[in-house]
């Protein structure tokens, strides 16, 4: 099974998605935050990124930017997961290389089919 | 400002710290209360998928006990409404702040380095635009 990394900085959504993701039997790590996933992903490596936007020390525009760089993670799905809705914000998300925009609150059906989608 | 009395701003910038630290209790209940929301949905669930593991899906109590992980998936998507409020309220929390921060410079004067110790003004606007619950948009690239 897929193991995903999964980042934001309010505890309680971080709870959300790793019990979305463990229910559907993936396997989850944690992170508080762009520059914490960023230390994470040196040692090992992801089959999908879930990332929140705003966040302190490194958002999550910047964090898919540096991800791209990186050998690893330029075929990595990269999802980011925000309340920000905006057409500009969406538009900064997908030159920095993430491959989709949910806008929160998401529905855990609903994630998990985008999941599959695009792990496929 | 120079035309309010001093006692009259002294009250305002008292009201508007009360009001942060109000804010800031707030934030603490909604937190608390969400981590102790989440943790008993996700035992319940967690007892449901034991209770209807390595049983035929489509039998009579399977099916009622699958309604009621659905259910619990959508009490889900309610539930983010704590990172949301979160959010709303850290924004507020800094923009009053700067306020009563403000007030105290334009009122009682400054003196060298006063300017750094105003909590700065949220660069951008609230970034939570959301009036509803319902579950948001997605748009893969």
């Amino acid at each position: 099974m897929h193991t995903i990394l999964a980042v934001d900085d309010s505890a309680s959504m971080r709870q959300m998605v790793s019990f979305t993701l463990k229910s559907a039997g993936y396997t989850v790590v944690e992170a508080v935050d762009g520059q914490d996933a960023l230390e994470k992903s040196v040692s090992r490596d992801f089959d999908l990124v879930i990332t929140d936007q705003n966040m302190p020390r490194m958002d999550g525009i910047s964090l898919t930017r540096k991800l791209r760089e990186s050998p690893h993670f330029k075929n990595t799905p990269i999802l980011i997961l925000t309340t920000e809705s905006s057409d500009e914000m969406k538009q900064s998300g997908r030159s920095a290389g993430a491959t989709g925009w949910m806008v929160k609150p998401f529905d855990p059906t609903k994630l998990l089919e985008v999941i599959k989608k695009v792990t496929r | 400002m120079s035309q309010l009395p001093v006692w009259t701003v002294a009250a305002l910038q008292d009201d508007l710290l009360t009001a942060t630290n109000d804010l800031d209790r707030l934030q603490g209940l909604l937190t608390h209360a969400c981590e102790t929301l989440i943790e008993r949905f996700s035992g319940a669930a967690g007892h449901i998928n034991l209770l209807i593991q390595d049983k035929p899906p489509e039998a009579v109590g399977c099916v009622r006990l699958s309604g009621a992980i659905d259910h619990l998936g959508g009490a889900m998507t309610a539930l983010q409404f704590q990172d949301m409020a979160s959010q709303l309220i850290h924004h507020t929390h800094t923009r009053l702040r700067h306020c009563a921060d403000q007030l105290g410079v334009l009122s009682f004067g400054s003196e060298d380095g006063d300017e750094a110790l105003i909590v700065a003004a949220p660069l951008r606007p609230n970034p939570v635009t959301q009036s509803e619950m319902d579950a948001g948009s997605v748009e893969l690239f």
